[in-house]
């Protein structure tokens, strides 16, 4: 998952609320294998950049990313 | 009241705000048991022209716990749908609504009910269709019909209805939040006006109830029908809770995308809990937290504001329960009532006890038979049948519950305490509603009409 984030996160969110990215150009499919190829957006929420946790959200589901550099560079991307 | 916009958050959210919840074996049906739980507080009969609908971004969830575990072992899961047929008219409907079906209704909202019972999900039905609401006799001219066509029975013997009904709830809620002002007592209260009848601030309104029959079989956690009332089996505990996605965006063209898993944002057991239990700045977070961890607010039950109040308000007239309250005697009797159940050797013949586990539900003893002649003031006049063994549509439980806070059943665990006599004079003075429950399922009265209605009318 950690990877799959690292390779289309930052570069294709913008414009979101602080702390708050939507990355609409990481499919459902990217995410999750097992989940079918589709439309379904992606959430990515990074409550506090300090602990570099992300919480990545599609369709019914919700898992958490452990990764400091990619919540930074989130955080920096938002701005 | 009981629990129409109780809390801060929830009641800038009508569609997810619960307002009742009501269980009870089904006087007409006595092998099934009837779960009823009510959303969108206060809705006045002329609402066009966008009338009410249940929110197609919530999860309503009926949960049943029948194991006395605080958990849910099944639980009914409710998800609507909308249906514009007309994208170039502004009106809800463009002539008269005379089926579910008619083309003259633009908006329409259908619905999937959900059994999941320990993980497994069974489908019981899809693209259910909701009534209209009661708009006037111009356009829902025959509306028991059009209600009457939304009761879908199911597989598994379960039925179903999901739409606008009258409100069955009464309350006095100008007179409760002004102070606590209850009419019938004025005399002794802090207004010394004459005594009067109390005022239904509910009178005429509506609001959308989720209905739902289910056979005793397929809630008891070992499939048998519940007929000992001393055991635990013939015992569940039910509340309703209304859920939304984690992630919502505002896209700026009038959509969300709404991302994530659900996350519960009201819940609703006994009646008044979050109301009047619970204080203002910890509601919202009791309504997003689970029934089995309410060890955490079980303070605040046992040592409720308002037992302080009430001595407060009428100077000399409860001086039993001024001196309970200040003596800081934790509230068992409350507890039984809201949070476990009343053990057996309490009430003789009569517990629905669901253990040590301290969680807020409405909790029925399926064992007990529907009464005859049924009292509003439920067990403690005497009807093993009413709240707080389960809640039915009439039960007066803003009367049983402010009376409960006031000592009522307090000798039940302390035979020396002795009830202030004030305690028999207090109520709100409202009875249920003449005329306005049905005999049959789903029990709750024909929702008043737009054009019939007149506004604040008494």
């Amino acid at each position: 998952m950690s990877d799959l984030t690292r390779r289309g996160f930052v570069t294709k969110s913008a414009g979101a609320a602080a702390g708050m990215t939507a990355i609409g150009a990481l499919t459902a499919a990217q995410a999750d294998a097992d989940h079918p190829a589709g439309s379904d957006p992606v959430v990515a929420y990074v409550r506090d950049p300090s602990k570099g946790e992300i919480s990545v959200m599609t369709g019914d589901r919700e898992v958490t990313v452990r990764d400091r550099k990619l919540a930074a560079r989130i955080e920096r991307a938002a701005r | 009241m009981s629990s129409h916009r109780e809390a801060p958050a929830i009641s800038k959210d009508a569609v997810a705000d619960s307002t009742d919840l009501y269980a009870f074996v089904s006087p007409d049906d006595p092998s099934t048991v009837t779960i009823i739980a009510n959303y969108l507080p206060g809705e006045a009969p002329f609402g066009g022209p966008n009338f009410y609908e249940f929110g197609d971004d919530v999860l309503y969830r009926i949960n049943i716990d029948n194991n006395a575990d605080g958990k849910a072992e099944i639980v009914y899961e409710f998800q609507f749908t909308t249906e514009v047929s007309n994208k170039a008219t502004f009106l809800y409907n463009i002539g008269p609504i005379a089926s579910l079906h008619s083309a003259n209704w633009i908006r329409k909202q259908f619905y999937t009910v959900t059994r999941v019972d320990g993980g497994k999900r069974t489908v019981l039905g899809k693209h259910l269709a909701c009534p209209p609401c009661n708009i006037g006799p111009g356009s829902t001219s025959d509306y028991g019909s059009l209600a009457s066509a939304a009761i879908h029975k199911l597989g598994g013997g379960h039925a179903v209805f999901a739409g606008q009904r009258l409100d069955p709830f009464y309350v006095d809620l100008g007179s409760i939040f002004d102070l606590g002002d209850l009419r019938p007592l004025n005399k002794v209260g802090p207004l010394k006006l004459a005594a009067t009848h109390g005022v239904d601030s509910l009178n005429k309104m509506n609001v959308q109830s989720i209905a739902i029959k289910v056979p005793k079989t397929a809630l008891t956690s070992n499939g048998s029908t519940p007929t000992d009332a001393t055991k635990q089996v013939s015992v569940i505990g039910v509340w309703t809770s209304a859920n939304r996605r984690k992630s919502v965006i505002h896209n700026g063209d009038g959509t969300t995308t709404q991302t994530g898993p659900y996350v519960q944002v009201s819940r609703l057991g006994n009646p008044l809990v979050n109301e009047a239990v619970i204080p203002m700045a910890f509601k919202d977070g009791w309504n997003a937290a689970p029934p089995d961890g309410d060890f955490e607010y079980a303070k605040y039950v046992a040592n409720p504001e308002l037992q302080s109040l009430l001595p407060a308000l009428y100077a000399g007239a409860f001086p039993n329960l001024q001196a309970l309250a200040s003596s800081g005697k934790p509230r068992a009797d409350l507890e039984a009532v809201l949070l476990t159940g009343i053990p057996s050797g309490i009430v003789p013949g009569f517990q629905n006890n669901t253990g040590s586990t301290l969680a807020d539900q409405l909790r029925l003893n399926m064992a007990i038979p529907p009464a005859k002649n049924p009292n509003p003031g439920g067990l403690a006049f005497g009807d093993a049948a009413g709240y707080p063994n389960g809640r039915r549509p009439a039960d007066d439980v803003v009367t049983i519950v402010l009376r409960a806070v006031a000592g009522l059943l307090y000798p039940l665990i302390d035979k020396k305490y002795k009830v202030d006599a004030a305690v028999s004079l207090i109520s709100d003075g409202l009875g249920p509603k003449n005329s306005s429950y049905l005999s049959r399922f789903p029990y709750l009265g024909t929702p008043s009409s737009g054009y019939a209605t007149k506004p604040l009318a008494a």
